[in-house]
């Protein structure tokens, strides 16, 4: 067998190997389909909630398929993102809070504060598990993405306070972790 | 024979299944040798045992994410090596039927040709109705370098398998 037949070898064994990993990927993260779904059916924004979903599982699967950090990522990640999403499509249900003439949607303290859960949430497991900026970021992504399948709920404003809810839970953690490094 | 470095091999495998794919061309160079020549070793055929290398290997690859790296990587892989030349060797045995069935007249050559074959597939069969514990055991003790245990532990392990393989060969063919 010369080298230039075992080339072509490796290259459709790699082959193989790459359309192996998305199809285990695409298994592995299909049930998060679940979650797309109840989330679509209980947020009255269900196109949104669909796009943000649907990104999600673009997103899990991209970081299960390259594997590594980013694969330790997927789980935490998702997890974490189930808090804002659950809160938010709760206070959907409640509706609003008025105080004399004055109503404010629940959705957006609810986000703001699922994020920051999920924010300390990712910064606590990431600290904890002792992994590197890949992970962060993979975690970040996929939990901001799932959290944001509620929060669109009042628009781009209740992704905004989750995004700074979880934003400031995560900084302090990321900081530790980055000086931690240095 | 050229000496396989099993701990490069066992820690370049455990970093494929992690997804490092810098890890996929040392795996690959490490194993292709060693399953080139179990799959000529079974087979007795040089573009049979090319084939079934080939697919061997790709199995291997694909599968590495199941691949446990608390046990040795290399009698791992030769068991998956050997169940794709069990299968080609029945694919093998289903064709050679087909072609008796249209050409039955044969020399005493071919006859004994026929029958040692016949012989080969029939033990590869039994081989794949083992466990893949049993499997590898049986692979490492006519392979040495792929064994992941020595000495008397191997020896027991040995006798147990071969006493499976010889109950499965019986079960299968009636005789032992």
């Amino acid at each position: 067998m010369d080298s230039l037949d075992l080339a072509r070898i490796e290259r459709r064994a790699r082959l193989k190997y790459e359309r192996s990993r998305v199809q285990r990927a695409v298994l592995g993260f299909a049930p998060s389909l679940v979650v797309v779904a109840v989330a679509a059916l209980a947020n009255k924004h269900s196109s949104a909630t669909v796009g943000f979903g649907a990104a999600m599982f673009f997103v899990g699967v991209a970081l299960l398929w390259y594997g590594r950090e980013l694969r330790r990522a997927v789980l935490p990640g998702l997890a974490m993102g189930l808090l804002p999403l659950t809160l938010a499509l709760c206070a959907n249900h409640l509706g609003h809070a008025c105080m004399g003439e004055h109503c404010l949607s629940l959705c957006i303290p609810a986000c703001t504060i699922g994020g920051l859960g999920a924010g300390i949430g990712v910064s606590l497991v990431g600290l904890r598990w002792k992994q590197g900026l890949a992970f962060w970021a993979g975690a970040a992504t996929l939990s901001l993405l799932t959290g944001a399948m509620g929060c669109s709920c009042v628009g781009y404003t209740g992704i905004a306070g989750m995004v700074l809810g979880f934003g400031l839970g995560l900084v302090p953690g990321l900081v530790r972790r980055v000086k931690g490094v240095s | 024979m050229s000496t396989i470095p099993h701990a490069e091999l066992d820690s370049l495998l455990a970093r494929l299944a992690e997804g490092d794919r810098a890890a996929f061309t040392g795996v690959f160079q490490l194993l292709w040798q060693p399953v080139l020549r179990l799959c000529t070793s079974m087979l007795k055929n040089e573009a049979d045992a090319a084939d079934a290398a080939q697919q061997a290997l790709e199995k291997v690859l694909v599968r590495c994410s199941d691949y446990d790296r608390n046990r040795p990587a290399l009698p791992w892989a030769l068991a998956i090596a050997a169940w794709e030349c069990r299968t080609i060797a029945r694919k093998r045995t289903r064709r050679r039927e087909l072609s008796e069935d249209a050409a039955p007249e044969l020399g005493s050559d071919s006859e004994n040709e026929l029958a040692h074959r016949e012989l080969v597939s029939a033990a590869i069969a039994a081989l794949g109705e083992l466990s893949t514990e049993d499997r590898e055991v049986l692979v490492a003790t006519f392979w040495e370098e792929a064994a992941s245990v020595t000495g008397a532990t191997l020896r027991k392990r040995r006798e147990r398998a071969l006493k499976r393989l010889r109950d499965t060969f019986k079960r299968l063919y009636g005789l032992a």
